[in-house]
């Protein structure tokens, strides 16, 4: 084929395609008609690889399909320029709101100007965006206050026990402020309790289970007298029980030789290790609340009512002493029972 | 008469027979192959065929085709460059801590746009030279080394910005991605000019010659390291180049960015008709492959199916291509 032949055919193509726009069928098409046509929500997730994000979605599901209201989905597989493209196609679709989990606070600005500029109210779930003129509404867990609650515990545990510990720190990535969160909120926890808890290593993970498994290896051989540990995410729990089982040093709450183990989440996970006896503590996100709230907030948008910027989840701590009370509102309980 | 009947349905079965193996042999088979995906589709696919969702495919695609159009260069010799994620990861850190607005090297500066870009494709380029001389100096497989090159050239890039993004973008930046019509225009003029490089240049038949044959290619006077060197210094800047596209579009300089665009790259490149082995390839098949796997991919996602059937499809999808095209060599192979 000559290129002037494929000219001709690339020229059909646009013309076929742009033929088709006049064809187009109106963005009712997505749930019902115009006229009877159900309220429809654009769920847009970075990644779905912990169990955290998987029950979220699964929450706004549950609450988008017991208000009857239709939901379109994308998850992104850790992609922003994938998911931009996602929100775009929403915002083609013209849904009535958009429920988004961005890969960090940068990379959502462009998919939120774009949903400004379409009128269409979007709220982040769980990860806010950065202050810019992007107008957005975040649902998301108090990180600092339920972090330095949940290390406190932690540090009176410790205090009772008796002795001075040294203590390590599971940090997220840095370019969520998720994590910055928790990081701060641990640090305010320890600060002025260095009778108690030395912090000896402090271990970047950026979120990666590989990378958390070799920094606590390599935090325990460089201080193998660390008997405190707190992890920006319940998710790495995994990691730190293989390098404790590897150096030894993985035992029940109240056995010598036990390292004070705390989280963040309320994962399944963390669930059956306080049940077994080998989590101290985890400050857990209330998932369904956040959920019902990002609803409320696109529905509130959408009448025009006045919405903060910021609405807080304030968890709650989970430890031994209330597993019983607590545990039927602890989301990671309940995953599987279903 | 039943002989006249038997004769005229067999001229039509072959007449069709003959169309559908023109078809098939066609250069352009995967454009063919998106006509009619897309025409099977419109029906039942809410949105596909608007305004809108068209704009956002094309601009979507831009980025990816430059990546591809590189990739084109280097196989073309019979390499592979698979370091071009971590090269647009570089790229992007690089030109974005020139340029953004909080502690940028040159913020506030009215040149630091057009510096923050050249950076960028001067880095790639010269990421794209150091594969290139490591594999026709040291004479190590394009494999390793750019599998090497990608894992050096991504933690570097995380380590340049310990993991953390970029904000703070200023539009005459971000505009170059961000802007549908600048960013068609860049991606237009590179793949012309590509094209016009690969069929109207002397280095065009040099690449060719090179991918067909090194050794001949060798005897018969072409500077074949040279060539192949320049291949992938294009991969490079072509990489580079679509960093610029990438970061404009999401405001932001990542250190992960490009990271999961691998396969689309090279699944894009192959699906349009580019031979892995060497000496086959053009900028349009590229074009038409790119499309192919956008379409698939943006068609899916107003379908409204999980990421799971998505991913599961897409790969379908390519398999299938894969299949047809290797259908149709056989074909060609046994054209009477």
């Amino acid at each position: 084929m000559k290129f002037t032949s494929l000219a001709t055919t690339l020229s059909l193509l646009i013309a076929l395609l742009f033929t088709g726009c006049s064809k187009s069928r109106p963005a009712a098409s997505a749930a019902g008609t115009s006229s009877e046509r159900k309220l429809t929500v654009g769920v847009a997730f970075e990644t779905l690889q912990t169990g955290y994000w998987v029950a979220g979605f699964e929450a706004i599901r549950h609450e988008l399909a017991s208000r009857d209201y239709a939901m379109l989905e994308a998850v992104a597989d850790g992609d922003a320029n994938r998911q931009l493209e996602q929100v775009k196609s929403f915002i083609t679709r013209k849904v009535d709101g958009i429920i988004l989990v961005p890969k960090d606070a940068q990379t959502c600005l462009p998919m939120i100007k774009a949903a400004n500029a379409a009128g269409i109210p979007i709220v982040l779930f769980n990860r806010p965006a950065e202050k810019s003129e992007a107008r957005s509404v975040a649902v998301v867990a108090d990180n600092f206050a339920l972090t330095r609650e949940t290390v406190a515990y932690q540090i009176g545990v410790a205090r009772a026990s008796g002795g001075r510990r040294e203590a390590m720190i599971l940090i997220g990535d840095l370019g969520d402020i998720n994590a910055v969160g928790r990081r701060d909120g641990f640090d305010a926890a320890v600060k002025g309790q260095e009778d108690i808890v030395d912090v000896v290593a402090r271990v970047p993970t950026e979120w990666s289970q590989e990378k958390a498994q070799a920094g606590v290896v390599n935090a325990l051989q460089a201080h193998p007298n660390i008997s405190f540990i707190f992890t920006s995410s319940d998710f790495l729990l995994p990691s730190i029980v293989s390098a404790l089982k590897s150096v030894g040093k993985y035992h029940k709450v109240g056995e010598p030789g036990h390292v004070l183990l705390a989280g963040f989440d309320g994962d399944a996970t963390a669930y059956a290790m306080l049940k077994d006896g080998y989590l101290d503590a985890t400050g857990v996100q209330d998932v369904s609340f956040e959920a019902k709230q990002a609803v409320q907030a696109i529905l509130d948008l959408r009448a025009g009512k006045a919405v903060p910027d910021l609405i807080l989840d304030p968890g709650f701590v989970i430890h031994q002493k209330n597993l019983s009370e607590k545990s039927s509102q602890m989301w990671g309980a309940g995953v599987g029972k279903k | 008469m039943a002989d006249l009947s038997h004769a005229a349905a067999k001229s039509v079965t072959d007449r069709l027979t003959a169309t559908l193996r023109r078809v098939a042999l066609s250069e352009y088979l995967v454009l063919w192959l998106s006509v009619i995906y897309f025409l099977a589709l419109a029906p039942f696919t809410p949105g596909l065929v608007s305004p809108e969702n068209l704009v956002n495919l094309l601009v979507a695609l831009l980025p990816l085709f430059l990546v591809a159009l590189g990739q084109t260069f280097v196989l073309i010799t019979g390499g592979i460059d698979l370091s071009v994620t971590s090269t647009i990861a570089l790229s992007s850190v690089v030109g974005a801590s020139i340029v953004n607005g909080n502690n940028g090297w040159l913020a506030g500066q009215w040149f630091a746009a057009p510096v923050a870009v050249l950076a960028m494709l001067a880095l790639g380029a010269a990421v794209g030279a150091l594969n290139g001389l490591a594999i026709t100096r040291l004479r190590m497989p394009p494999f390793i080394v750019t599998l090497t090159g990608m894992m050096f050239f991504s933690g570097l890039a995380i380590w340049f910005t310990q993991s953390k993004n970029i904000g703070g973008l200023p539009v005459a930046f971000t505009r170059l991605g961000g802007n549908g019509w600048l960013a068609g225009a860049i991606a237009l003029a590179t793949g012309a000019f590509a094209h016009l490089m690969l069929t109207r240049s002397l280095f065009g038949r040099w690449l060719f010659a090179t991918g067909h044959n090194a050794r001949t290619a060798y005897l018969s006077g072409v500077p074949v390291r040279g060539v192949t060197l320049a291949a992938y210094v294009i991969c490079g800047f072509c990489a580079a180049l679509a960093a610029v596209l990438y970061t404009g579009q999401a405001e932001t300089g990542s250190p992960v960015l490009g990271q999961r665009v691998l396969l689309d790259v090279i699944g894009a490149t192959i699906i349009g008709g580019t031979s892995l082995f060497g000496g086959k390839g053009k900028v349009l098949w590229t074009l038409c492959g790119v499309l192919f796997l956008k379409l698939v991919d943006n068609s899916l996602n107003l379908l409204n199916l999980s990421i799971f059937t998505i991913t599961m499809v897409k790969g379908g999808v390519i398999l299938f291509a894969a299949l047809l095209d290797a259908t149709r060599h056989r074909l060609a192979g046994s054209r009477p």
